[in-house]
């Protein structure tokens, strides 16, 4: 029957939908500290998902993860270790590059900085998006898992329409959503994540408490890295990917950000899973080219009706 | 305690102090005057570590400041209230006096000096959930002290507190911080506009124009000198 397909279409974009939506608000949250909240322009934030994807894929197969921990443990304790390769890369990234046009140094001036980092950032994206081409070659490339090809499959909602849920997708975004609510505790709660917001907030005062500001920045930028680096890990047990992927998915970070709101990093989360929602459901009515079409359709449209995004307050008296 | 010996700060050749002398003993209330312009501030950022001067040195508690990043200079116990308050506006009033405690003294009487900080700004207990740049210029500065307050500082450095403030609010605020001077026993450098009130609480003052240090001495001997009386408190002799 034709109206059942339509259901179980449509209840399988739903649930890609959800799930792939996780894993892009993960990776929003690490764009959401570096921009929205330390307001550092990057636009290497796709090249950080695609290293984050290679590291996940060299430490499984190279480096026997997935020997050791087996086909189904193995890409997702690789993704994780990911994060932390990638985050010590952004420090030291911060530390030559990005400390000279962010922080204190261009605090108070006329654009905060925003044009060096803007050069610096697209300089480090195209160096590597070649270099990775150079190193990794232009094979596409995927973390191997059976549970790619399997899936848990739901059914009676409706006659014999049947959800099926990718195993690996499933996984990926249970991750997702963990190491994005231990971030969020982590930035609200304790003094270290207190610290960034201030730092971030007014770099002088900051200073005037005792903060070292530069090493906030530097922690900040390289958590950003890492978090996202991690999302990268992640998408790459289900998604072929190659050394100009970051392309692709550095637009989609920037409008889920503004769309969750600028600064918070719930925002940015929701502002992903808003994005991941909007292009796998277009599936269903718009031929693949134009999924991302629709995306900004949507954006522009809850821009439109909230320029302040979805979760953005302000916190300057009327 | 804290010791400024002929410093001079230029920004890009432009003299902004020159050959400045400074003291501040132990428990003193220091009162630092002058019309805009003067240097004020460009001495208080370069005690903090914001700029670095020219020549000259600053020591606190025999400690040569210069010597060390702006960061650290809190942890020694000096707390800066800055010139248009510059609170964390994206931060709660709660998350602001944490932050005001980021130092190790501070941490460690925390509960003491929260409770103190509420009974002298009661309204922060009652806005403590709030973001502060949701709060009034009045809260703000009350703010602004508090977090200074919040990291048991051996002296506390306040820029023009009563600046853009309705002089009802003002004069709370000097009461406070006059309170805070007699009570807590804290050293008080202060800048100020507001001549009278501020010479009023002093024990000592100094008086900066265009760089210069041009006057100092106890307030009595502040209040009976003719340009100070001429300049600052628009009195004219009988």
């Amino acid at each position: 029957m034709d109206f059942e397909v339509l259901i179980e279409n449509t209840l399988n974009a739903l649930a890609a939908g959800i799930t792939i939506g996780c894993i892009y608000g993960l990776m929003c949250i690490g764009l959401g500290l570096i921009f929205g909240i330390m307001r550092i322009v990057n636009f290497a934030q796709g090249e950080l998902l695609m290293l984050g994807m290679y590291a996940s894929l060299y430490l499984v197969t190279g480096a026997g993860v997935f020997a050791f921990l087996g086909p189904y443990v193995g890409p997702f304790v690789g993704a994780l270790c990911a994060g932390p390769i990638v985050f010590v890369g952004g420090a030291v990234l911060h530390r030559f590059l990005i400390a000279r046009v962010s922080g204190l140094r261009t605090a108070g001036s006329v654009d905060d900085g925003h044009f060096g980092q803007l050069l610096v950032t697209l300089g480090i994206s195209l160096i590597l998006q070649n270099g990775g081409l150079i190193v990794f070659g232009s094979t596409p490339e995927t973390v191997r898992t059976p549970l790619a090809s399997r899936a848990f499959t739901v059914d009676g909602f409706y006659g014999d329409a049947t959800v099926f849920l990718n195993k690996a997708r499933l996984i990926a975004c249970a991750v997702a959503i963990i190491i994005a609510i231990a971030l969020y505790l982590v930035l609200e709660y304790t003094r270290l994540g207190k610290s960034l917001r201030a730092a971030a907030d007014n770099p002088t005062a900051a200073t005037y408490m005792g903060i070292d500001v530069d090493r906030a920045y530097r922690i900040a930028f390289a958590l950003g890295c890492g978090i996202t680096a991690i999302a990268g890990g992640l998408m790459a047990t289900y998604l072929s990917f190659g050394p100009f992927i970051g392309l692709d998915y550095v637009i989609i970070m920037y409008s889920g950000v503004v769309l969750g709101g600028m600064g918070s990093i719930l925002g940015a989360f929701w502002g992903g899973l808003t994005v991941g929602f909007v292009q796998q459901c277009s599936a269903l009515v718009l031929p693949p080219q134009l999924q991302n079409a629709a995306i900004f359709v949507v954006f522009l449209l809850i821009v439109m009706l909230r320029p302040q995004g979805l979760f953005g307050r302000s916190a300057e008296r009327a | 305690m804290l010791e400024v010996r002929n410093l001079s700060v230029a920004y890009g050749g432009l003299r902004a102090l020159t050959d400045l002398s400074l003291s501040v003993a132990e428990g003193q209330f220091v009162t630092v005057l002058g019309p805009n312009g003067a240097g004020k501030s460009t001495l208080f950022k370069t005690i903090c570590g914001i700029v670095a001067p020219v020549q000259g040195s600053v020591s606190f508690l025999g400690q040569d400041l210069l010597a060390i990043s702006a960061s650290a200079r809190a942890h020694l116990g000096i707390a800066h209230v800055p010139e248009g308050r510059q609170v964390f506006k994206t931060l709660t009033v709660r998350e602001n006096l944490e932050m005001g405690a980021y130092t190790k003294a501070g941490r460690a009487q925390w509960l003491h000096t929260l409770e103190r900080i509420h009974t002298l700004f009661p309204i922060l207990a009652e806005r403590a959930s709030q973001l502060a740049g949701t709060l009034s210029g009045g809260e703000q500065q009350m703010l602004a002290i508090g977090r200074g307050l919040a990291s048991a500082p051996k002296l506390l450095m306040l820029d023009e507190p009563s600046m853009g403030l309705a002089p009802a609010v003002a004069d709370t605020i000097f009461e406070r911080i006059s309170q805070i001077h007699r009570e807590d026993r804290v050293t008080i450098l202060l800048v100020e506009q507001r001549v009278a009130e501020a010479l009023e609480l002093s024990d000592h003052g100094y008086v900066l124009e265009t760089g210069h240090m041009v006057l100092d001495g106890t307030h009595q001997t502040l209040l009976a000198d003719d340009r100070v009386r001429r300049s600052y408190l628009g009195l004219t002799d009988a």
